[in-house]
């Protein structure tokens, strides 16, 4: 991806520890260059740009109120025919504090415990 | 950016000549030859593993994949180092997790979470749980029919390991040439400098689009430059060369630098007596590889010259990185190949040795 591409992308991530970071257009690759990145390193990956729809998306709420990881892939399955991407939910919940790592642990947790399920590959659904 | 310098060009081989090139942009590109480089290149050549400090204690392990293999490199109650394939003799499921060089695991066993199939760490099968020892649960089968399992036969898959000083390498296939023979002169440079003294100090890992041979081919062009090595104000560069592994060498009055470049994917930059760096360039895919760089330190307090070390060494990385990114993009769909220069020899061995693995 060129510096001009990279300035446009959706989506970025970095990892402060080793000062580097990716750009990328598929959320979902996002997740899979944290997976590749914390096999060799252990850090965590942190999201430095999201796009402005998933935050609209998972903010417009008329209590305003926090939600659960559950209720952003409930509210994001409208956008997605197939299952709302892990990497688009790990953004979303970025803006709440959680990094890429916290995020995929919670998915498990809540995936093992049947509130999520994947209709496809790194993509959820919620029961 | 490093420039060309003709006043070092003089011709340094006689295996370059006007037929010489690289491989093209789709050689490098294309799946298939990475798909066939997993077995011809990765599959049976020796692989920089990781280092045998981390490793210090028995019972610690490190996870490493190679191709497609995950690995096991764990120390053994002897005090060797030993390598497994990360896959329960059981049911094939993937033991531990992953566990990098720079914060290792530990423990007296090998567990599987599966269904607790136990291993030592010599690989072999210690324990299992209760229900593999007799069929309550099995109306076809009666408790005396069990077959009691041959630890030794059902144990790990041993994988191939051998070190240079602290440097440990692997080789997955099954009947490997020596280490030695791959490594050649470099291994006893880098046994004279004691490596085993210094400490490791840190880990950055970055990605590249780029095939992990253009990465390779552009960390090389320094080599075939034989540009100034970080440490050492004025010098004579000495290259030497062998059939799988390259070195530069620099000495002053100061202290000596060395860049060996390892077939077929680990750099070690040697800084005088200060420290030194490992670069692993690990394919992700045809088109992307992961750079793998672990700075070691023998006086671990950061000296000034510590600090301009890994400067040095970032920014050599920096502008090999860029090079190998201008040419991916000049490359396009191009099949065409490129002709080397007469100075570019390790560039051109680089190559040959990736073309006959894919022929």
């Amino acid at each position: 991806m060129s510096t001009q591409q990279q300035q446009h992308s959706t989506y970025a991530a970095s990892c402060p520890d080793c000062d580097v970071d990716l750009h990328s257009e598929d959320p979902n690759e996002i997740v899979e260059f944290y997976r590749r990145h914390s096999s060799v390193t252990g850090h965590d990956v942190e999201f430095t740009r999201i796009g402005p729809d998933l935050v609209d998306a998972v903010t417009e709420d008329d209590l305003k109120e926090v939600y659960t990881l559950k209720d952003v892939v409930t509210q994001l399955e409208a956008e997605y025919e197939n299952g709302v991407p892990i990497g688009a939910v790990a953004a979303a919940m970025s803006e709440q504090g959680l990094s890429i790592g916290e995020t995929l642990e919670k998915i498990h947790e809540i995936r093992m415990g049947g509130g999520l399920y994947e209709p496809q590959d790194d993509h959820l659904r919620a029961f | 950016m490093t420039q060309w310098d003709d006043s070092q060009a003089a011709a340094v081989s006689e295996n370059v000549t006007d037929e010489s090139s690289t491989s093209s942009a789709n050689q490098l590109a294309d799946p298939d030859p990475f798909e066939t480089e997993k077995e011809t290149v990765f599959g049976r050549d020796w692989i920089y593993a990781g280092h045998a400090n981390s490793i210090a204690e028995p019972g610690q392990f490190f996870t490493r994949t190679v191709g497609d293999r995950q690995l096991i490199v764990v120390r053994g109650h002897d005090g060797e180092s030993k390598a497994f394939d990360n896959v329960c003799a059981h049911r094939g499921s993937k033991m531990v997790e992953d566990t990098p060089m720079t914060d290792p695991g530990g423990g007296n066993r090998i567990q599987c979470p599966y269904h607790l199939w136990t291993y030592d760490l010599d690989g072999e099968l210690r324990s299992t749980p209760k229900s593999f020892e007799d069929a309550s649960l099995n109306p076809d089968l009666e408790n005396e029919d069990v077959q009691e399992f041959d630890c030794e036969t059902n144990g790990l898959n041993d994988v191939h390991i051998d070190s240079v000083g602290p440097l440990l390498f692997v080789n997955l296939s099954d009947d490997p040439p020596a280490l030695s023979e791959q490594v050649g002169p470099m291994a006893d440079r880098l046994e004279s400098l004691s490596l085993e003294a210094a400490d490791h100090e840190r880990r950055v890992v970055e990605e590249v689009e780029c095939n992990w041979k253009t990465v390779a081919g552009s960390l090389l062009d320094a080599v075939d430059r034989q540009d100034r090595l970080p440490g050492v104000e004025s010098a004579e560069t000495d290259l030497e060369t062998d059939d799988h592994c390259w070195s530069l060498s620099s000495t002053d009055d100061d202290g000596r630098a060395q860049i060996h470049y390892c077939w077929p994917n680990v750099t070690i930059e040697v800084d005088g007596d200060d420290g030194y760096a490992t670069c692993i360039i690990d394919p992700v895919d045809a088109g992307r590889c992961q750079l793998i760089v672990d700075y070691y330190a023998r006086d671990g307090d950061g000296t000034e010259a510590e600090r301009e070390f890994v400067r040095t060494s970032r920014q050599r990385r920096a502008e090999a990185i860029e090079l190998a990114e201008r040419r991916r993009d000049a490359d396009g769909a191009s099949t065409l190949e490129r002709t080397l220069g007469p100075n570019e020899h390790t560039v051109h061995d680089l190559h040959g040795l990736a073309q006959e693995s894919n022929s």
